[in-house]
């Protein structure tokens, strides 16, 4: 199938316009979705036109709001074929059953927020990419983190999706070191009072407790623990990260300190040039993505774009793939993608191959702590602790 | 006669029935599902087929339940909640490896089965209930589906390996859009529908005619949840995921709106609705396109604007309001009427006692009636003869006492079963059923008798198409009995008072009765009908059928009576010829004063 002939929009001389479709949870988890979503056009911006044997061609963005539901989400996947698109950046919800309908079309699936067991398969699923943190290195690291404490863990997972990977990810990691859990509990998505559960935490001997959930459950149960003055260490993955859990405990600031949360590294091994220079670019274009929180001194707090950073990277990869493949067709797009790598927004390399379409690597995690709204590595975990600390106030 | 020849047979009897039910517009319907089948393979490759099919399923969803909305008059919503079944049956059955077909069909099932768990509840409530009962049903089935992972596959739904092509599935869509507007048309006009929307108008009366409405509303209910389960089976496989946040109250909102707006007294209407809401949302997105919003905040909007304006209009909906602007008028089927032979029974009343709370309505309450007799129960307003009506009809159990009919012992047999056996009853009030015409009227009367069930008349077996020949020729026998066989195709609202009350007689007469209990038969008529209405009871009088009229007209009395029995305050006064009961002082003194008779 030829790729540049479902491109539609402009056809300006010999410049054509490609579009990347960006499917994501804009209504239900808007932080999540414009991230994805800005990273996409920030990529596509610095990528600017390809030029190829047959002529210059341009990256176009298309948003398609999936709503965290998985039906919507393999609809506009479907719509995304149906327009022509050049590929496809998810968030993830849905793409165990949309990456058939993206692999028949021929269409490159990239997911670069949810890191599902499974979601990446390169031998059955040849058109799925992820530069995301995976569920299994992130819950590998947890346990890696959390079981020399001697914690006895409370582990919660809320029934979302995501949750419900999380927990399958979790019971491998620390299948090992059941002594380490002393609960498992599932937790009501969209319940505001979780004190029952975290009651029931508390009374099976938790030392610690492991929140996999959205950003509105970790809130809920971080409330629900420091309402009844239960200052019990809370460790969650990338989601506790998210601006949203500060929003809601605006009013009880030191309610988040301590809070500890897994995620991939934002800057690289070579220092954090690359990713101060990547984050001045996301601001100059976007500005600083002020959540909405002060810290006690009365600053702005500021979200760094992190994962913008790999929808960006996706977007930088893809425009290298297309450059090589030119305009022949998708099978041609889908072996340069195995075959370019390029420099990540944070100075890593980026890239594919035959054998790995994951682009984040599991021993890349790190863990950072909240004090007074912001996050910083800690120094108890060895690759921690040789991370800078990212600005995140403004004047 | 061989199997072969009785096939053939059969064949030649059913190309003959369908020459004689074509219409135009039935040419209409072939040409434009013919232009449809032929979308997939003209339209261009941006058309989204997939889309087009999923609406497809959607419509078969909508037009089940719109034979329960619109024939059945039950307001369910819960027909989401059916489509889910479906799709999560045949989610677990497709993964197993079953063929798609067969877990369709297996989704179809299980949701019949729902249906009749949930219908068995609601049949018998009015309609605000049943959309009351059917709103909580369509939560309990969201929240079970979230409550149980396991079943639902939790947030990240079912995957399904989806099977056939977005074109086999669109061509799959319109062949089972066009057989359920079939299967609907089929049955609203058969005698299941008609006494169905009978019972939807006026249950009262439905039920004076023998109608099983809860049985008959139960079937409509299980068939129309069959068709949501259908729907949800094969869209599933279409869309590769049995989400469970589709199957909420969400989609049984909008199913239901869908049919409310293009109309639920048609096939056609379901469908209408449902484009009407596909068109609906490129409309929304075409406005988040204009207005850089989320679409999603648009369409409900937009939808619920459609609805206030079609509720505005009548709520009769798309269809309804273009049908009646083209003066679409129906067709009569070209029946004979059937020879009318009336056979008689004997009715006796023993020691009957009613209370009501401390209140004794009737008491030792005794008559007898014969074949070939007219007998007219008279009193003063509240003296009990309407008490002792519903008591010899079934509606009321009595305290004490016995019904007899033909020496059998009714007492404890219900309204319909007295009315299988011959024993039927008009009711006071005017209970014609204003949106039947007076042939269909008789119809539901003469459905009484009817064999053959709902399966039977969707597929038009020859049996089933002889029987429906039958009725109808009943029921124009009835009509012809009471002088109305001209009025057949009129509605009621077409006809004087007098007419209408004849109408009433004429249903009751179709059911095949032995014995009539008619509750103020003159009830509306001018002076100059009342001989006309005397002329039809005597009639059937000398056809050899038991009488029981129940008047306040003395001069119909005096015509039309061998024998009366006066009531006052519950108690039989007097008994005897009009002439005797006139002259009876105690009759004068309690019921007429110095007023002759």
């Amino acid at each position: 199938m030829p790729l540049a002939a479902g491109c539609g929009g402009n056809d300006s001389g010999s410049v054509r316009a490609l579009t990347i479709v960006v499917n994501a949870p804009f209504s239900k988890t808007p932080y999540i979705g414009e991230t994805i979503a800005r990273g996409v056009e920030l990529g596509a911006a610095v990528t600017g036109p390809i030029d190829t044997k047959g002529g210059t061609i341009r990256l176009h963005v298309k948003r398609l709001d999936n709503a965290l539901s998985p039906r919507q989400a393999i609809a506009n996947v479907r719509r995304a074929v149906a327009d022509g698109a050049v590929a496809i950046v998810d968030e993830g919800t849905g793409a165990d059953a949309s990456w058939r309908i993206a692999d028949k079309a021929q269409i490159p699936l990239c997911v670069t927020y949810q890191g599902g067991i499974g979601l990446v398969d390169v031998e059955r699923r040849p058109y799925v990419f992820r530069i995301a943190p995976t569920d299994r290195g992130i819950a590998f690291r947890l346990a890696e983190y959390v079981i020399p404490k001697r914690l006895r863990v409370a582990i919660l997972t809320d029934d979302s999706a995501y949750g419900d990977e999380g927990r399958a990810a979790l019971a491998k990691s620390f299948g090992s070191n059941p002594e380490a859990v002393a609960i498992s509990l599932r937790l009501p998505a969209n319940t505001p009072d979780l004190s029952p559960q975290v009651l029931r935490a508390r009374r099976s001997g938790a030392t610690a407790l492991l929140v996999w959930a959205g950003p509105a459950t970790i809130a809920n149960v971080l409330t629900a623990a420091r309402t009844r003055r239960w200052q019990v260490p809370v460790y969650t993955p990338p989601s506790g990260a998210d601006p949203l859990v500060r929003q809601q405990l605006a009013d009880q600031p030191r309610w988040v300190d301590g809070l500890t949360f897994a995620s991939g590294r934002m800057t690289a091994e070579l220092g954090p040039h690359a990713w101060r220079s990547f984050e001045s670019l996301f601001e100059s274009r976007y500005g600083p993505d002020v959540i909405g929180v002060k810290t006690s001194a009365g600053l702005d707090v500021v979200q760094p774009p992190e994962y913008a950073m790999y929808s960006y990277d996706f977007v930088s990869v893809l425009g290298a793939a297309i450059g090589q493949a030119g305009r022949k067709d998708r099978a041609a797009l889908l072996a340069a993608l195995n075959e370019v790598t390029v420099r990540g927004a944070n100075g890593d390399e980026r890239g594919f191959n035959l054998h790995n379409h994951e682009g984040v690597v599991d021993d890349d995690v790190y863990f950072a702590r909240f004090d007074d709204m912001t996050f910083a590595p800690v120094q108890d975990d060895p690759l921690s602790s040789t991370l800078p600390v990212i600005k995140q106030t403004r004047e | 006669m061989s199997a072969i020849t009785t096939t053939r047979r059969a064949l030649r009897e059913a190309a003959a029935d369908a020459r004689r039910s074509w219409t135009g517009a039935a040419w209409l319907t072939v040409a434009g599902a013919g232009l449809a089948a032929l979308v997939p393979f003209v339209v261009p490759s941006s058309v989204r087929l997939d889309g087009l099919a999923e609406t497809g399923y959607l419509a078969v969803a909508a037009v089940g339940l719109g034979f329960a909305v619109g024939i059945g008059g039950m307001p369910s919503i819960a027909q989401g909640a059916f489509v889910g079944v479906g799709a999560v049956c045949a989610a677990h059955l497709v993964g197993s490896g079953w063929p798609a077909p067969a877990a369709a069909l297996v989704g179809a099932a299980a949701a019949a089965v729902g249906g009749i768990g949930v219908g068995i509840a609601v049949v018998r409530f009015r309609a605000v209930y049943v959309a009351a009962a059917t709103w909580i049903t369509t939560w309990l089935f969201a929240l079970g589906l979230d409550a149980f992972p396991t079943v639902s596959g939790g947030s990240r739904g079912l995957v399904v390996p989806p099977r056939g092509s977005p074109t086999i599935h669109y061509e799959l869509a319109l062949a089972l859009v066009a057989a359920a507007m079939l299967a609907h048309r089929t049955l609203a006009r058969s005698s299941f529908g008609l006494t169905l929307q009978a019972a939807a108008q006026r249950p009262a009366a439905a039920a004076a005619l023998g109608a099983e409405t809860a049985r008959l509303r139960l079937q409509a209910f299980a068939g129309a949840a069959a068709a949501g389960g259908l729907a949800g089976g094969v869209a599933v496989q279409l869309l590769g995921v049995a989400d469970p946040s589709s199957y909420g109250p969400s989609l049984s909102f909008q199913l239901l709106v869908a049919v409310l707006v293009g109309g639920a007294a048609t096939a056609l209407g379901p469908v209408v609705g449902v484009l009407v809401f596909a068109g609906l949302s490129l409309a929304a997105d075409l406005l988040g396109g204009i207005t850089g919003s989320e679409t999603g905040r648009f369409g409900p909007m937009l939808a619920a604007l459609l609805l206030l304006a079609v509720l505005t209009l009548g709520g009769e909906g798309i269809v309804a309001a273009v049908s009646s602007r083209l003066r679409l008028d129906r067709r009569r089927s070209e029946v004979g009427a059937a020879e009318s032979s009336l056979t008689g029974a004997s009715l006796e009343a023993r020691a009957l006692v009613k209370r009501f709370g401390g209140l004794v309505a009737l008491d030792a309450f005794e008559l007898e009636i014969r074949p070939g007799r007219m007998l007219a129960l008279i009193g003063p307003n509240g003296s009990g003869k309407t008490t002792a009506l519903r008591l010899l009809a079934g509606t009321v159990r009595p305290d004490a006492g016995e019904v007899r009919l033909d020496e059998t012992d009714v007492t404890a047999e219900p309204t319909a079963q007295r009315v299988r056996r011959g024993l039927v009853r008009t009711i006071q009030s005017n209970a014609l059923f204003p949106a039947l015409t007076a042939l269909e009227h008789a119809t539901v009367g003469a459905s009484l008798r009817r064999r053959h069930g709902a399966l039977r008349t969707v597929l038009a077996t020859p049996k089933a198409r002889r029987e429906a020949r039958a009725v109808r020729a009943r029921a124009l026998a009835a009509l012809r009995v009471v002088g109305l066989e001209e009025r057949a195709d009129e509605l009621p609202e077409s006809l004087t008072g007098a007419e209408q009350r004849l109408l009433m007689v004429a249903s009751a007469l179709a059911t095949g009765p032995r014995v009539l209990l008619l509750d103020e038969p003159s009830a509306g008529a001018a002076p100059q009908d009342l001989d006309r209405l005397a002329g039809v009871l005597r009639a059937l009088r000398e056809g050899g059928l038991a009488i029981l009229v129940v008047e306040h007209n003395v001069r119909l009395v005096r015509a039309v009576a061998d024998e009366v029995v006066v009531l006052d305050a519950g108690k039989r006064l007097a008994t005897g010829t009009p002439d005797e009961v006139a002259a009876n002082p105690a009759v004068r003194a309690a019921y007429f004063g110095r007023q002759a008779l």
